[in-house]
């Protein structure tokens, strides 16, 4: 049952991607195909250098002859609508060609390996950061929903709407400007220092690099999520159930976590795997403030240096990222919660 | 009609007892007044086209503090300040020579002498000019005399600092020993601090300011007829600088932050307004129609909600370079989603009720039932969700105008903020430059938070108390 299920929502989620990597291969066809003209010139050009005794003649037919060859080998002599299918294609096979001018760590201009080594640092950052403001989140969150209207919640709510339009990334100069450069306590950014220690120290250094980023997106995360948390356990505290376990003389911190929070985890855990796709996709240019080589960090670059195959890579695996994240949602919440699996059959 | 007027009351009785509701329309309608008295309130009349004009700032100091920073600190710096009073006199010599002198007068009481004194005056004709500063001690001093030719409605700018080099190092002969003016040369020393200094045989740098009432004098000799000065005025150039300071590149803070309010304001109500709006239509069509038109707009719907809208957002600017009314544009395409799956739940309730049920054995067509029994319902809802979508967009403008892909034709706070990075305002530490953008951004935020979820608070009532 659960397998169909599964295999179902996966499948659906890959149909999704396709659709969207299509649109996205549509909407920005004509600067792909310039790039690629581009890029074809250049390599053309190279491999005329290279061959030295060539009657000028002989040079330009190699030229064109090469030129012709590529570019029907990139099908940019085909129709709009094949070409739009074949980036399609070449996208959701991770085919993503080579870059204009970054570079990866080791120096090679393949775009795969340069996102590659980018998504396990923003993966690292963000879900360390959710982690801890789920933990807060949830902790702040019963202490709302035990007292409604009562000073913490009353207060926190208030902070939580102040923190609701907040930018990320200002939040992030602010305290970077207070404890990079006032109190000198972090470093100002990167992920290690230079030159990167060896062992044990190799982890702390990272942590170290860590903290001022996660700090950030603790301080503005954890709110909201305090604020949903309430407004669901608020809903259960008012079941029969919990009455029962009061009348029965069970102390409320067991009410609350035991007997509350069990049934609250399928919309807990939603909740958390949401705000942590959001944080992802919306927090992720913070990453350039703190020079964190991420997704984030690879966008601002992108836009700086004009790189349209980085920057369309990047797009693809974020929006798949996203869409595996969605995924996981649906499967832990059907796993929770036999309930949702209607239809699975 | 009257249903509708009897409901917003009801809602208003209730609104009234949510204060940080309040709050929030208090502060939205106070930006509304700032936005329509917005050409009064500017300082520099011009920011909303020339913010990216150099000559239009270059009277200005780069990185000058705000001026109420002065409060906080012992010594007391010199704010920029215009001044355009003048005491306007003409003489008419014996010889028939007519010459017409403009006096400004500036009161300097601060604790370190002004960046520079900057001349403005539009020209017209040939004639020679004499500018003069008239010290508290008596001393007159002709800084600069410039015969101009042949000029027609043409902008003089004299600078003390600049043209004043080698009048200040005379002065400077006259108080300081031989030994000390031989290490200095005219172009080493700065004009202003000798000018505003108590002068006396001691090192340079322990002039005190000479305090009280200066007069800087600008003389026309009159050639001919034709010959003559308009609209001349006097710019104190200080170290601090207007409500909020100035940029590197010399731009006044307040302004370019008052002209930018407008355009987050714009943004956030016009991209949530439209799409909320098309996220109602699109949710109750789809809950109302049912069968394979809801199955159908559902999919669609769910390919647009697995859209990562920020990611988007930045690569299609980074290639389509937008302006503001395509980027609004692209943010309505992705936001659109966010209130469907609300109003389609809403809707489908809606939908099953008997009044509708009625409707229809009447003969009401879609149109009708729609229009005149299910969006009356959903109105207030699409409010609040449509105040809770504001911050979201405006955020998303600053956060593509920080990476520099914002509409150069406009200033907006992400701009700002952008500029402050590229500057590298964090490292030097001019907070001022970076605090007020983000912290605008965040009011704004905050207050449409306030209103939407005070409305919601009132839509649900439930989660009111225990």
């Amino acid at each position: 049952m659960y397998k169909w299920f599964a295999l179902k929502r996966i499948g659906k989620g890959v149909i999704t991607y396709v659709i969207i990597m299509f649109i996205l291969s549509a909407l920005f066809n004509t600067v792909v195909d310039n790039t690629m003209r581009a890029s074809i010139e250049e390599q053309v050009r190279a491999e005329s250098v290279r061959l030295k005794n060539l009657q000028p003649e002989a040079l330009q037919n190699f030229q064109q002859q090469r030129r012709e060859a590529l570019i029907s080998l990139y099908r940019l002599d085909r129709p709009m609508l094949e070409r739009i299918m074949f980036r399609t294609w070449n996208t959701i096979t991770f085919n993503f060609g080579k870059s204009t001018s970054i570079r990866s760590s080791r120096g090679d201009r393949e775009v795969l390996t340069i996102v590659g080594e980018a998504i396990p640092r923003t993966v690292l950052l963000f879900t360390v950061a959710a982690f801890f403001e789920i933990v807060v989140g949830i902790i702040l969150g019963l202490k709302k929903a035990q007292k409604p209207g009562g000073f913490i919640d009353r207060s926190s709510s208030f902070i939580t709407m102040i923190v609701y339009g907040m930018p990320t990334f200002w939040l992030a100069m602010i305290l970077i400007m207070f404890f990079v450069y006032q109190l000198k306590l972090f470093p100002s950014g990167g992920i290690h220092s230079i030159p990167t220690p060896q062992g044990i120290m190799y982890f702390i250094d990272m942590l170290w690099h860590m903290a001022l980023p996660m700090l950030t997106l603790v301080l503005i995360g954890f709110w909201g999520i305090a604020f949903v948390v309430r407004n669901i356990v608020l809903g259960i505290l008012q079941d029969d159930y919990i009455m029962a376990a009061r009348a029965r003389g069970i102390p409320e911190q067991s009410v609350l976590f035991k007997h509350t929070l069990r049934t609250a985890a399928p919309p807990l855990i939603t909740m958390s795997i949401l705000s942590l796709l959001s944080s992802i996709s919306g927090a992720i240019i913070f990453e350039g403030i703190f020079s964190w080589p991420g997704l984030g960090n690879l966008y601002w670059i992108a836009v700086q240096q004009n790189d349209i195959p980085v920057l369309m890579a990047n797009l693809a695996i974020t929006v798949g990222l996203y869409q595996i994240g969605l995924i996981l949602l649906d499967l832990t919440y059907g796993f929770m919660d036999p309930r949702i699996k209607v239809g699975g059959k | 009609m009257k249903d509708f007027f009897g409901a917003l009351s009801d809602f208003w009785k209730e609104f009234k007892k949510e204060k940080t509701g309040l709050i929030g329309l208090g502060i939205v309608i106070v930006s509304l007044l700032i936005i329509i008295f917005e050409p009064l309130l500017l300082p520099w009349k011009d920011t909303n086209t020339k913010w990216r004009n150099i000559d239009y700032w270059q009277d200005n100091t780069p990185s000058a503090p705000p001026v109420w920073t002065n409060w906080f600190t012992p010594t007391k710096a010199t704010p920029t300040s215009r001044i355009d009073e003048y005491a306007h006199e003409i003489h008419d010599d014996e010889a028939g020579f007519v010459s017409e002198t403009y006096t400004f007068t500036y009161h300097y009481d601060t604790d370190s002498s002004p960046q520079d004194i900057i001349f403005h005056m539009m020209g017209n004709g040939t004639f020679p000019l004499v500018c003069e500063i008239v010290r508290p001690d008596g001393n007159t001093i002709p800084f600069a005399q410039i015969y101009e030719e042949g000029l027609f409605d043409q902008d003089i700018r004299l600078s003390l600092n600049n043209d004043g080099k080698d009048a200040a190092f005379e002065l400077l002969k006259q108080y300081v020993s031989e030994e000390v003016v031989e290490q200095l040369s005219s172009r080493s020393i700065q004009s202003t601090s000798i000018f505003f200094g108590a002068l006396s045989d001691k090192s340079l740098e322990a002039f005190a300011p000479l305090k009280g009432t200066y007069q800087f004098k600008i003389t026309m000799y009159r050639t001919d007829e034709e010959s003559s000065i308009k609209a001349p005025y006097v710019i104190v150039t200080g170290d601090v600088s207007g409500l909020l300071g100035t940029d590197s590149e010399k731009r006044d803070l307040f302004s370019g932050l008052l002209a930018g309010l407008k355009w987050a304001l714009a943004i956030g109500i016009v991209t949530s307004a439209i799409s909320v709006l098309i996220g109602v239509m699109y949710g109750i069509i789809s809950a109302y129609f049912g069968g394979w038109v809801d199955t159908a707009m559902q999919f669609i719907y769910q390919v647009f909600n697995s859209i990562p809208v920020l990611p988007v957002l930045i690569v299609s600017s980074a290639i389509f370079k937008p302006n503001i009314y395509t980027l609004i544009g692209v943010m309505v395409f992705f936001f659109w989603t966010g209130s469907v799956m609300t109003v389609r739940s809403m809707a489908l309730q809606i939908k099953e009720e008997t009044y509708i049920e009625a409707a229809r054995a009447l003969g009401a067509g879609h149109r009708r039932i729609i229009f005149k029994h299910m969006v009356p319902l959903l109105i207030p809802y699409s409010f609040a969700s449509m105040a809770l979508s504001v911050p979201s967009a405006i955020v998303y403008e600053s956060s593509v105008s920080l990476l520099g892909l914002g509409d150069a034709t406009i200033v907006t706070w992400g701009q700002i903020l952008h500029d402050a990075i590229q500057a590298g305002a964090i490292l030097k530490g001019i907070w001022w430059w970076v605090l007020p953008p983000g912290l605008l951004i965040s009011i704004m935020g905050m207050s449409f938070a306030f209103l939407g979820f005070s409305m919601d608070k009132i839509l649900h009532p439930k989660l009111k108390t225990r």
